[in-house]
């Protein structure tokens, strides 16, 4: 499969990675005059080509991994280098595929922007960081791109600085990936002082020093430093907590509802391949280092993280905020297959993932920037988000609808999508792994299973309130309304993405992921044995599901008749998120502010109130110094001077120049005479 | 009776007053005054003590050209005390300071 001529992949891989970068830098340095973000998506164009090439010089052949010093910090030399092997081969082409049709997408969707420069600048240094991150071969350079992919982000979701919602969000994203940062910084702590290194190729390949590393007695020995087992399962979770803030699993996804305030384009690359994949590249990256406990800990915190976010989406009204928790609900998914040693399984998803959800999101804003154009025209005053206002809109955007339909069918796995095969490959392996472990680990799957119809569930509502039923808007603005299909420049990527919905981009056999070429490149030795009755029970299981719960959808949804109250508590439980974040203002905000507080009240008062009390000590101490030199010293010196001074004025005194006054010193001197005679 | 020892108190006073207008006054005419009553008490003396030589009247004698003396210094001194006053407009000594450096 080699035909790369004579470039090598790493050229074509370091590239792929700068022309964003270069494309940045352009933006930043011509700044407005740059509206049209034409020299961005030529860049990830070049990047895509470049990722390409990489990709098919890579794939099932020798990992390829080159590296330059760095710095020096006493005999340990840091190292920077690129690593390519299928894994990250693959993660590359994903992100630089993605990213273009987003790109050429955006061009339309925020054409009218007035900081649509400043769009294109985030934009491309968003996937200079997201292309860093995937082919770095060091954790701390990794660290440092995954830093970088939330700076982008913060700036991306805060797009719209002006409004406060924005603001609130990209801080909130930033705050809650600094929480997961901390714990990835801490595994990387960990690590480092195990092995010393912290180069991927050293540490995670076949016989590398991971493997190399043995539990004995206790302790975890490897060839270079021993430490207490528990420091083992401390490194995966830390890890994983760096995952968990990234790929917004339960309980610090709060962050990702909230950053639709973002331009749509942007939501759908943050949410297809880049940032929230992020955390699930690294769970595959480093997953020899888990152990049973994190791996288990990982599986139960995707579940979690899975029904949560699939029970919230059931009640929001914010069509984006379905996909965001669509998105949360995928990723736990993805965990969970991490979680029970299928990481390739996990990637597969994640693959699959990124091009329907993608999609979603793309159509999803060709539906927002109509219904804002509606608003704009009427002068009404609506949310242009809210699936309330809409229904009925297939007879207007019908190429849209289908497209929409097309990625919702796959992100309910639907047979003959893609997302058929990712999730039913992830659904099964977690059958097959709790079969092997006992009765309890069963819940797992089974909620899965579970999910995996409330999802259908919740994009058929999705569907159907959007498309399907009459126009609600109508009554509301009371005029004719004038909708149209959104204009080609996003219809083109909307329908290049669709293709890729299909199943034979991922697999020959439309039934069995088994066949993936995928999963054959990746190939993760599983240590359960396959169940086959898993295999034909499962799918039939989900489908049925799926199918039987749009019909129930549609009669809710699209014929009106909504059998269940709306003021339900179980509705508002989902419509505000668990009140999870309600919960968190009121326990960690409220208390760290609280410390905050009191910290600041023990500087201002002990800490300060020490200082100044030193101070006056001191003060005081000096102005008796001063009193002392004023006074005692100075007063010495001045009454010598005095002195000096009178003894002078006194002998001056009898030298005054008159005749009378030396008589009288004669005459005087005279008498002394006298008397002395007289009395010797 | 009058003793010798009325002419030396006599004498004394006579000295004394010389002495304070010479010291005091701010005239110095009054102060050349002052210096003829210095001489005259002298004078008193002289004579006073001139009863115990009636051989050679040396007593007298003295006084006589103490008196000539005192005439010729008065001349002297009125002739500084006119150039004085041409000099400074002012015969108060206090006022002339020329000793001073």
């Amino acid at each position: 499969m080699n035909f790369s001529l004579d470039i090598s992949p790493i050229t074509t891989a370091f590239l792929t990675v700068v022309m964003p970068l270069l494309a940045f830098f352009y933006q930043a340095l011509v700044g407005k005059k740059d509206q049209s973000g034409l020299v961005a998506i030529g860049a990830i164009t070049v990047s895509f080509i470049c990722g390409l090439f990489t990709f098919l010089s890579i794939w099932n052949t020798f990992p390829q991994t080159v590296e330059i010093d760095w710095f020096k910090i006493g005999n340990t030399t840091f190292t920077i280098g690129i690593l390519l092997n299928n894994l990250t081969a693959l993660m590359l082409l994903l992100v630089s595929t993605i990213a273009v049709p987003v790109h050429i997408y955006s061009k339309s969707y925020m054409h009218a922007d007035t900081g649509v420069h400043r769009y294109w600048m985030y934009l491309s240094l968003f996937c200079f960081a997201m292309l860093g991150l995937v082919i770095m071969n060091n954790l701390l350079v990794m660290y440092v791109f995954w830093e970088l992919v939330g700076f982008a982000s913060y700036l991306l979701i805060g797009f719209w600085f002006t409004k406060d919602a924005a603001v609130q969000a990209n801080k909130k994203a930033f705050l809650v990936n600094r929480i997961g940062d901390l714990g990835f910084l801490i595994g990387i702590a960990i690590v480092y002082s195990q092995f010393g290194t912290l180069n991927l190729v050293h540490l995670f390949e076949t016989g590398g020093l991971l493997a190399n590393t043995t539990i004995e007695n206790g302790l975890w020995v490897s060839p270079h430093n021993s430490m207490p087992e528990i420091w083992l399962t401390i490194a995966g979770i830390a890890f994983f907590l760096g995952a968990m803030a990234k790929s917004a699993q339960f309980p610090l996804h709060v962050w990702l509802p909230d950053a639709m305030e973002g331009p749509t384009s942007v939501s759908s690359l943050i949410h297809a391949a880049t940032m929230v994949a992020a955390g699930v590249f690294l769970m595959s990256t480093i997953f020899p280092l888990f152990n049973e406990t994190v791996l288990l800990f990982i599986a139960i915190i995707g579940t979690l993280t899975a029904v949560t976010a699939a029970y919230f989406a059931l009640a929001q009204y914010d069509i984006k905020k379905i996909l965001a928790f669509s998105t949360i609900s995928q990723l736990g998914y993805m965990m969970v297959g991490i979680g029970i040693g299928t990481w390739d399984a996990a990637m597969f998803h994640l693959l699959t993932h990124a091009f329907f959800k993608c999609l979603l999101f793309l159509c999803a804003g060709a539906v927002i920037h109509e219904m804002a154009h509606l608003k704009e025209h009427s002068q009404g005053d609506f949310d242009p988000q809210d699936v309330r206002n809409m229904g009925g809109l297939r007879t207007y955007m019908p190429k849209t609808f289908i497209l929409m339909a097309l990625a919702s069918l796959a992100l309910s796995g639907f047979p003959l999508t893609s997302g058929y095969l990712s999730k039913d490959s992830i659904i099964i392996s977690a059958f097959e792994w709790a079969s092997t472990k006992g009765m309890a680990f069963q819940i797992i799957p089974i909620l899965l299973v579970l999910v995996s119809i409330l999802t259908s569930f919740y994009i058929g509502r999705l569907i159907f309130k959007t498309f399907l039923g009459e126009l609600r808007i109508q009554h509301l603005i009371g005029q004719h309304v004038h909708l149209k299909e959104a204009p080609k420049t996003m219809l083109w990527p909307m329908f290049f993405l669709g293709i890729c919905c299909f199943f034979p981009l991922f697999s020959i056999n439309p039934i069995s992921y088994h066949d993936s070429w995928i999963m054959d490149g990746l190939l993760v030795a599983y240590p359960y044995e396959t169940n086959h009755m898993a295999h034909i029970v499962i799918p039939i299981l989900l489908t049925v599901g799926a199918l039987s719960v749009w019909v129930l959808g549609w009669k809710w949804y699209a014929k009106g008749q909504y059998p269940l109250n709306e003021n339900s508590f179980a509705n508002h439980l989902s419509l505000h998120q668990g009140y999870l974040n309600q919960f968190n203002e009121k326990t960690i905000v409220s208390s760290m502010l609280w410390i905050s507080k009191f910290a600041y009240w023990i500087d201002r008062n002990i800490v300060d109130g020490f200082i100044h009390l030193f101070t006056k000590i001191i003060q005081n101490f000096a102005s008796l110094i001063d009193w002392l030199d004023k006074n005692i010293v100075d007063g010495i010196v001045n009454a010598v001077a005095k002195i000096a001074f009178a003894l002078g004025n006194l002998a001056r005194s009898a030298q005054n120049g008159k005749l009378q006054t030396y008589l009288y010193s004669v005459f005087l001197l005279v008498v002394v005479g006298l008397i002395y005679l007289l009395l010797r | 009776m009058i003793t010798l020892t009325h002419f030396l108190v006599v004498s004394a006073c006579i000295f004394c007053i010389g002495l304070y207008a010479v010291l005091a006054k701010k005239n110095a005419i009054m102060i050349l005054v002052g210096i003829e009553l210095m001489i005259n008490a002298a004078i008193l003396n002289f004579v006073a003590f001139g009863k115990y030589d009636q051989v050679n009247y040396g007593g007298q004698i003295f006084a006589l050209f103490a008196i000539v003396l005192a005439a010729a210094a008065v001349a002297v001194g009125l002739a500084i005390v006119l150039n004085v006053y041409r000099h400074y407009k002012t015969i108060n000594p206090d006022q002339i300071r020329e000793l001073k450096d």
